[in-house]
């Protein structure tokens, strides 16, 4: 269906009083249809849910967007979606009143802002970074550990959604001196039982952040979880070794051994590291930056950044000596993979 | 002040006047990124004394101790998702050389052309989204009387956001001042430009992860060179989208610079905003042969600019030491990056910040673009001065879009030279040989990322990291004093900069955005007369 025709079946007073808050009818229709398919609806029906759910909340929903030991890459992996424009779900479609690399100036008023936020609660909470457990002093955030903040402010929230491997599983500062603790973990110690939505890899993919964000925003409550406690639709049981063109290579034994060999170009990683066989996600179908490629299609590894493992266990990175790669080697030695059919 | 807040309260004694000068509270205030705070004391309407703290540690280097070395360029790319993968480079390029590498020329090809895309990325999203706001009133664009359609639009968005009350995050902002630009011609094309710098640094990325796999942080860089095989669909794919860069570039972004700097900004130019201490490093970087003979980026120090004869002297990466006299770290005597330690101590007296302070021949040095072009002697660069700007803020913003330009045409080169490259027999893009770890062995890799001089220091003992070490380029700026008292580069370059309203203090947020700081940063204003503690933020 065209952007044009879309238009023309969506209530006009409704895509009026879009424009009328500033979002741009082409963006709004475009941004429906990355999720679609992960509510199980046609794009159209979905077009529809969206545009009620909007109407009915008389303000765009509330965000805040905390960061504690991360790299900033998440954020930036957000910005970097143009399908729907990063600046149109940031000033059109949601409310962001609190984002450390986003919001204007003035600290005492954030400040103001946030803590008026966190009184009014309902909001959802969106986390970058892990917690440092071996001191609080490892990273303090307005002078208040980083951990205490997330502790208040994930108290009153409606929705907490761990972004990116650092905040989800502890990702590479739990290797660290600080020992970082994913976001469950911290709650979980302050006696906060709420569930946390984790939506991992380093850096998050912008699709799964965005649709999550989206299938909240529709639907109100979080999407169905798997077993680590990520959205079923885009982890679960989508194995990305079953998805991976050099799939045949690794059941017929050619594993790459130099990247200078044209002939080696789509064999299988293994030997140099890959983790690939024990990673849950759907990058090898969705692909990254707008589809032009991913960790696989440029010769590198996947590192299985999406599951609890990475990254103490999957070290070191570019041998097939680690505890996963053994597991994986083993697996293949039984015959426990699907075979490609 | 004086709540639960005041947690982690620091008490320091500010030398000021001659005298010890009284004891301050300060109240711990970060709201956004909470890795770099700025303390700032005002007199007389003008910054009198200054202080940089960076307040998040993770221990990356520590953790590192015990590992396979080849994980280095991996994990260290996560220092930063901003300016991500020039660790992925600088590692690669140390281990190079512990384990014997030689990068062939197409893997430098390929490692050149991805990081020419983070280049252009991250100078336009640093000019356009950090900074411009700085230096436009976005309001003004409710006058505009103009008829182009494309700006009514801009217009229609922005008065539109007013309307339904609700703009978070865009408002709060500072009021804007003398130096502000308040024609709504001019404002209103800068902020379509912000808007459509969005989508062309987007593109940037895409047009990297050609060969990069996907952003932030690249995965083909490897030690021995990159582990992409490239074909020739993807010389022309990276051609194409370099074709856009390169459009906007020259006819937006270096237009849009040199407008503002030379009309409504040239009093903050001619001020010599933003200064500091006038001593340059640059480590030179970005092959254009194969024998490395000529950088796009040459090396060079420049000691004390002296703007009428500019002396250049060679690098000696031997001269570099780190004091921690104020860092939270083990008390150690300045040493070289090779035998630097990361061992934390919380409790340390008088440390204010987690950022050691990396010296040149004892010296607090600036690296990044403004460096870079001082050094190269660019002959634009050099125009401005010759035409009474003093480099600070404003040339420091004017050398970043002149050398995007250079990266913008040095990428062409390098692609032609890549489809020379990839005709031959034999084409390579690694060093396979080289590809385990050896017994024992210790190398240095350089880089000069987008923010500035970047080096990565390893150590090799039973094929496992021994010892790691990085100085990346927002140490070098934002490092605090030294062991002999010497300010850092941020905090030098705001002493003398005019703050009339302490409630206001646009023209500290400017200096500081100005180097482009990798994490946002806090600030604080002190009024040493009333003791009054103002706090403010930099996004």
């Amino acid at each position: 269906m065209s952007t044009r025709q879309k238009e023309n079946f969506v209530d006009k007073k409704f895509l009026e009083a879009v424009k009328s808050r500033g979002i741009n009818r082409r963006d709004f229709l475009k941004y429906c249809a990355v999720t679609a398919t992960v509510l199980g609806l046609s794009e159209l029906e979905f077009t529809k849910k969206v545009a009620q759910a909007i109407d009915a909340a008389s303000k765009k929903p509330p965000v805040m967007w905390i960061e504690g030991q991360a790299c900033a890459g998440c954020t930036v992996s957000l910005t970097q979606n143009l399908n729907p424009p990063a600046a149109s779900i940031i000033l059109d479609q949601i409310s962001i009143r609190y984002h450390h690399t986003v919001m204007a100036s003035a600290g005492d008023i954030a400040e103001r802002v946030y803590h008026d936020t966190v009184k009014q609660g309902g909001y959802m909470l969106l986390v970058e970074g892990a917690v440092p457990s071996a001191d609080d002093r490892f990273c303090i955030e307005g002078g208040i550990p980083f951990r205490k903040r997330l502790e208040e402010s994930a108290k009153n929230a409606a929705v907490i959604i761990a972004v990116g491997a650092c905040s989800t599983y502890g990702g590479i500062p739990r290797a660290t001196p600080s020992k970082g603790i994913p976001v469950s973990e911290a709650l979980k110690r302050a006696g906060i039982n709420k569930t946390v939505v984790n939506i991992s890899t380093c850096p998050v993919h912008p699709d799964h952040l965005i649709g999550t964000i989206l299938y909240v925003l529709v639907t109100g409550k979080a999407p169905e979880l798997d077993v680590k406690g990520r959205p079923a639709m885009y982890f679960g049981d989508k194995l990305m070794h079953d998805n991976c063109r050099r799939r045949a290579h690794f059941d017929v034994g050619e594993f790459l051994k130099d990247w200078n060999d044209p002939k080696q170009k789509d064999w299988c990683l293994f030997e140099k590291g890959c983790k690939g066989p024990v990673s849950y996600i759907d990058c090898a179908i969705r692909r990254w930056n707008d589809g032009i490629s991913f960790c696989l299609d440029c010769g590198g590894l996947c590192q299985a950044c999406g599951e609890p493992n990475f990254y103490d266990k999957v070290t070191p990175l570019y041998t097939a000596e680690s505890e996963t790669s053994k597991k994986i080697w083993a697996m293949r030695e039984a015959c426990l993979f699907k075979k490609d059919t | 002040m004086g709540d639960e807040r005041s947690l982690f309260v620091q008490e320091r004694h500010i030398k000021g006047g001659g005298k010890m000068a009284k004891k301050i509270t300060i109240d711990p205030v970060t709201r956004i990124e909470g890795h770099l705070k700025i303390v700032v004391e005002v007199e007389n309407g003008k910054v009198k004394d200054a202080w940089s703290s960076g307040t998040m540690a993770r221990g990356f280097e520590a953790m590192l101790i015990g590992k396979d070395p080849r994980d280095a360029s991996f994990v260290t790319s996560r220092f930063c998702g901003v300016c991500y993968s020039v660790h992925q480079l600088a590692s690669a390029r140390a281990l190079d050389e512990a384990f014997g590498a030689k990068v062939p020329w197409g893997g430098n090809l390929i490692r050149n052309l991805v990081m020419g895309a983070e280049y252009v990325y991250d100078h336009l999203i640093h000019f356009y989204q950090l900074s411009a706001l700085d230096y436009i009133d976005v309001m003004a664009i409710a006058n505009y009387s103009g008829m182009d359609k494309d700006l009514l639009a801009v217009k229609d968005k922005i008065v539109g956001l007013v309307k339904t009350k609700d703009t978070y995050p865009l408002t709060p902002r500072y009021e804007p001042d003398e130096f502000t630009v308040k024609d709504p011609d001019m404002v209103i094309m800068a902020v379509k430009h912000y808007i459509d710098a969005l989508k062309i640094h987007a593109e940037a990325r895409n047009m990297g992860a050609i060969w990069g796999g996907r952003t932030p942080h690249y995965q083909n860089i490897v030690v021995g060179g990159v582990t992409s095989y490239p074909d020739i669909n993807q010389v022309t794919r990276f051609r194409t989208m370099l074709d856009e860069q390169a459009k906007f570039v020259n006819e937006v972004y270096i237009p849009d610079v040199l407008s503002f700097g030379t009309g409504p900004l040239w009093p903050l130019a001619e001020m010599g905003l933003g200064g500091g201490h006038y001593n340059y490093l640059s480590y030179g970087d970005f092959q254009k042969d194969p024998a490395g003979k000529e950088l796009i980026f040459p090396a060079g120090v420049i000691m004390g600019l002296n703007p009428a004869g500019i002396k250049v002297d060679p690098v000696d990466t031997k001269k570099i030491t780190e004091s921690v006299k104020y860092s939270w770290y083990r008390e150690n005597k300045p040493v070289h990056p090779y035998n630097g330690e990361q061992v934390f101590n919380l409790d340390k007296k008088d440390a204010y910040t987690f950022v050691k302070a990396p010296r040149y021949d004892r010296k607090a040095m600036e690296v990044g673009p403004l460096a870079r072009m001082l050094v190269a002697k660019h002959p634009d660069v050099l125009g401005l001065v010759g035409k009474g700007a003093r480099p600070g803020a404003v040339v420091r913003h004017a050398a970043r879009a002149i050398e995007t330009k250079l990266i913008v045409d040095a990428c062409y080169d390098w692609l032609d030279h890549l489809l020379t490259e990839m005709t031959k027999p034999g084409f390579k893009i690694h060093d396979t040989e080289h590809w385990d770890p050896p017994e024992s062995g210790m190398g240095a890799g350089f880089h000069e990322a987008p923010r500035g001089a970047l080096g990565h220091w390893i150590k090799i003992k039973n094929k496992k990291i021994d010892n790691y070490q990085a100085v990346v380029p927002s140490t070098w700026n934002a490092s605090p004093r030294d062991e002999k008292e010497v300010r850092g580069q941020y905090e030098e370059s705001l002493i003398g900069a005019p703050v009339p309203d302490p409630d206001n203090p646009i023209n500290v947020v400017r200096v500081i955005r100005s180097f482009d700081p990798c994490l946002a940063c806090a600030i604080h204003i002190i009024d040493p007369h009333t003791n009054e503690i103002k706090k403010f933020l930099i996004e």
